[in-house]
């Protein structure tokens, strides 16, 4: 473990990240333009709907140099905005998070808007800029800075402020950086795309170099619940964690550290865990030795009587929200979502969220559904083939049973929430194969499906009926006609003929339940054949 | 300008198809799905009436309803038929069948609830229409003959008869050479004059024109007919009303084997396919006068074959008295039989286990290699009406000698032998099958 820390004290995080960009997303400058605007749109929407407030996001694209391949990528949103003193270091330091509360959240602990920052001071030497106001302030702040790669630390270029004459708040990001656009675009748009589906609460504009306008307009005006920070559960953490703890805690004693920081964790389960721990409940958090903590963190990881973790720190989407992203992308036949109840797996509480769309415009699924796939409201677009949805997709569910067949146009959107999701590798594109979570997974696509399935059996018993009011409606005129020969005289044949047509409409209609609209139609058909 | 006679059929034809249609109207009017209730004419429906004597429809009704997937189409193609039908009584036309095949053959397009245009004929083959003929003749309970639909028919008569056909008043006796053809509706016909002791069906018109020409109806005041071959309705109609009016015995004559005896059995009991007609087309007092298989072997081969004890318990299983029948003399000698018999093919062997059902032929067949070939029929018990111990015991010499007989062969030893001996002789001494 110290060994581990010595690593990090040798190298700083910001060196660290400029020799390994492409761990961050950055390989080429393609993936960077992608990954820097979506990076920014992240941070963005976590300013806004985690802390309850309608996003409106605004993303420009502009060539910024007219020879080389250089692109000024800003993002504007209406968020909750950042104090005036932080700034600096939130845009120019990288450096962990101070808190010990967990909430659902996109971004963890804003590293990404520093790689952005710093794979633009790598590719084009030009600084950040970042336009901030908090709702109630009188003034909208400006800084230009730079980070100092080897002392990770922020420099200001330039600072200063103006007063505000309407009520704005929100942030505004602009860097330039090297990318290639042409290669990127259609996977932006994609992301874009996929993050409409699940965002129909939020307003997102995109201009692109070619002034072209992409426009997701809100839809819906309910908002998922925000995300309430809560204490992490105990089977949930880890060494480090709990390393930092002891170390800038005020709590006398490691008993009441345990209860105040922790959720679950009463005074019988904390004294139990430190008596198997061997650790006296009075002693001082800080005074605590390595091999003291392990044996903490172990007891804390073993013990098996906790309440599972409170799943109030997510923020699910909620079925309704689900339903009108996939009815705007789609334009479905049918539409379904289900929020499965919370889980949890190692002390990480987690939800499973599904939508089906079938039909329509729904585009075609060749050999298995079109999956969409999400991770705390970010669409995943790279790595589908190791991701654990898409195993559940293909090796989990028999679709035959649930009368499909492909090809068929069917989508399966998949939304894991979870204050840790369990990212297979570096890359945050593929979600890795737990248990808990393949099961619920797997549950919540059966349960979408076996809705779709009624829907699919109602349809093909409703066309069974069409079919049968076909057979016997084309016969109508032929069966009119005759009973008119034989029963009208020749100036009021065709009298008793229509009549007859009309109540015989009326009698398949009601026999075979289809309407009389489309029985009409048919013997109109032939009427107009002949 | 048709006849009265044709006029009134006319009228009560048209009176018939408008009052059953009206019903339907009724039906469809009152908002209740229209059903036509039609006699079920099935194999299965098909019974023999023992006291009757004839083949006739059984009491299972089929409901076709307009509204049902699988009777829609039949619906629609009954009343078109009784439409074409109707219309052609109207204009005074006598459609053939095969008129109203291509008078109601016409495509319904429609377009389908996906949009397809989809094109169906009202019916395809003559077979089907001659089908839904059929339906409307039962769903009606009239014929097709009073409903002035022509058929072809080759029936032909002489004798001392006076008819009514048309407007014209025609003497059966003065026919020349020729004889009277039977037209298609026998009921028009009326009988104004008949010197006749009985009716004379001759299957073979080879046959009816020796003995017309022998004058043979003359010398033995009989009502000459032939179906030529197997009857069709009109002379089936024809023999049954005259007989039925003038109290006259009708003797049929055919030829010896399995399909002599089936005609036979179409006179006297009506056919299988046609069962609702035989009420008015059958005969059940028609008698097989020959050529019986007696007349040829005489029935010293049955004798043997009885002398085994369960040959002949079997026999009289099937036809209790077969062993004790009275004793006969053959017509033909040794080498007559030699000249004229001509022997039976698989098919006449099929058709008689059809009769006489399997029981018979495995107890009379002797070559194992022949019983082979008859062993599909298996379980067959024939018709009740072929399980009397006369017919079984001509049945059982014919699968015992696999031999079969034209008249022609009778006519051959000698016209005068067959108008002068065989016949009156046969006819004085009761020599028949009922």
């Amino acid at each position: 473990m110290s060994e581990l820390k010595e690593v990090y004290r040798a190298v700083s995080p910001a060196e660290f990240f400029y020799k390994y960009r492409e761990i961050a997303g950055f390989a080429n400058p393609a993936r960077a333009i992608y990954q820097t605007i979506r990076e920014l749109v992240e941070n963005a929407l976590d300013a806004t709907d985690v802390h309850g407030i309608p996003p409106d996001v605004k993303i420009t694209i502009r060539k910024a140099d007219e020879t080389q391949d250089f692109y000024q990528v800003t993002v504007e949103d209406n968020g909750i905005g950042i104090p005036p003193n932080i700034v600096p270091n939130a845009f120019g330091k990288v450096l962990f998070s101070s808190k010990y509360v967990l909430r659902q959240s996109r971004g963890m602990y804003g590293l990404g808007v520093k790689m952005v920052v710093l794979y633009a001071q790598m590719t084009t030497g030009r600084p950040v800029e970042v336009i901030t106001s908090k709702s109630g302030y009188k003034r909208i702040y400006y800084f230009k800075l730079r980070i100092d790669v080897n002392k990770n630390e922020p420099v200001v270029i330039e600072a200063g402020s103006w007063r505000k004459t309407r009520d704005w708040h929100g942030t505004i990001v602009s860097v330039t950086i090297e990318g290639d656009w042409s290669r990127a675009k259609s996977r932006v748009l994609e992301y874009l795309h996929r993050t409409a589906i699940v965002l129909p609460y939020a307003n997102i504009v995109m201009l692109t170099p070619e002034n072209e306008i992409v426009y997701y307009p809100r839809i819906v005006n309910t908002m998922p619940r925000p995300p309430v920070e809560t204490r992490p559960h105990p089977q949930g953490t880890d060494l480090e964690f709990l390393n930092s703890l002891v170390k800038n805690t005020d709590f006398k004693t490691i008993e009441e550290l345990l209860i105040h920081s922790f959720q679950s964790m009463g005074e019988v389960t904390a004294k139990q865990i430190l008596q198997v721990a061997g650790i006296n409940p009075e002693r001082k958090p800080s005074e605590l030795s390595d091999n003291e903590l392990l044996s903490l963190i172990n007891a804390m990881k073993t013990y098996d009587k906790y309440k599972p973790p409170s799943s109030r720190a997510l923020s699910p989407l909620g079925e309704e929200i689900i339903k009108a992203g996939l009815r705007r992308a789609f334009n479905p036949e049918y539409v379904d979502a289900v929020s499965r109840r919370p889980s949890a797996y190692s002390g990480h509480p987690f939800v499973v969220e599904v939508g089906i769309a079938y039909g329509g415009n729904t585009p075609i699924g060749e050999d298995k559904p079109i999956v969409l796939r999400y991770a705390n409201k970010i669409p995943l677009l790279y790595d589908e083939a190791t991701d654990v949805i898409t195993e559940v997709v293909k090796e989990d569910i028999s679709w035959d049973n649930y009368m499909i067949s492909f090809p068929s146009p069917l989508v399966i959107l998949v939304h894991v929430c979870s204050t840790k999701i369990p990212f297979k590798g570096v890359g945050k594109e593929s979600i890795a194969d737990i248990p808990e979570l393949r099961k619920e997974i797997k549950l919540g696509i059966m349960e979408v499906t076996r809705g779709l399935k009624q829907y699919l059996s109602k349809k093909v018993k409703e066309e069974e009926a069409r079919r049968k009011a076909e057979a016997v409606a084309k016969y109508i005129p032929e069966v009119a006609r005759s009973l008119a020969v034989i029963l009208a005289d020749e100036n009021e044949l065709n009298t008793l003929r229509k009549e007859i047509i009309s109540k015989l409409t009326t009698i398949v209609a009601k026999k075979t339940g289809v309407s009389l609209d489309l029985i009409h139609g048919i013997v109109k058909s032939i009427e107009a054949e002949a | 300008m048709p006849s009265q006679i044709d006029l009134a059929a006319r009228n009560k034809a048209l009176d018939i198809i408008k009052n059953s249609m009206r019903s339907l109207v009724e039906q469809i009017s009152r908002g209740e799905k229209p059903i036509l209730v039609i006699p079920k004419r099935t194999l299965a429906n098909t019974i023999y009436d023992l006291r009757k004597k004839m083949l006739l429809l059984g009491p299972e009704i089929q409901h076709r309803s307009f509204t049902d997937v699988n009777e829609a189409k039949k619906f629609m193609q009954t009343l078109l038929m009784a439409s074409i039908i109707f219309d052609a009584l109207r204009n005074n036309e006598y459609p053939t069948i095969r008129d109203l095949y291509y008078r109601g053959k016409h495509s319904i397009s429609y377009k389908t609830i996906d949009g397809k245009h989809v094109s169906e004929n009202t019916w395809e083959e003559q077979r089907e229409s001659d089908g839904v003929i059929r339906d409307l003749e039962v769903y009606l309970s009239v014929l097709r003959e009073d409903l002035l639909i022509l058929s072809k028919e080759k029936g032909k008569v002489v004798g001392n008869l006076v008819i009514r056909s048309g407007d014209d008043t025609i003497d059966l006796s003065k026919m020349g050479h020729g004889a009277y053809a039977i037209e298609p509706t026998p009921d028009l016909i009326e009988f104004v004059d008949v010197d006749a002791e009985y009716i004379l069906v001759v299957e073979k018109d080879a046959v009816f024109q020796q003995l017309h020409r022998y004058g043979f109806w003359r010398k033995y005041k009989a009502i000459l007919v032939t179906s030529a071959g197997q009857p069709d309705r009109a002379t089936r109609r024809f023999v049954r009303r005259l007989s039925d009016e003038y109290k006259l015995p009708v003797y049929i004559l055919a030829d010896s084997d399995p399909y002599g005896y089936y005609i036979y059995s179409v006179f006297k009991t009506g056919s299988i396919t046609l069962s609702y007609e035989s009420e008015r087309l059958a005969t059940p007092s028609a008698k097989f006068i020959g050529v019986m298989m007696t007349d040829i072997f005489g029935d010293s081969v049955f004798r043997k074959i009885i002398k085994d004890k369960d040959a002949r318990k079997t026999l009289e299983e099937i036809a209790p008295g077969v062993s004790e029948l009275k004793p006969k003399n053959p017509y033909l000698s040794e080498s007559e039989r030699s000249n004229f018999v001509i022997k039976a093919k698989t098919k006449d062997l099929e058709r008689a286990v059809e009769l006489v059902g399997y029981k018979v032929a495995d107890v009379c067949i002797e070559d194992k290699d022949v019983k082979n070939k008859i062993k599909k029929k298996e379980g067959l018990t024939g018709y009740p009406w072929f399980s009397t111990p006369e017919w079984t015991r001509e049945l059982c010499i014919f699968f015992n000698t696999l031999s079969k007989l034209e008249i022609e062969a009778m006519a051959s030893k000698g016209l005068k032998f067959l108008a002068d001996k065989y016949i009156p002789e046969k006819l004085s001494i009761g020599d028949w099958i009922d």
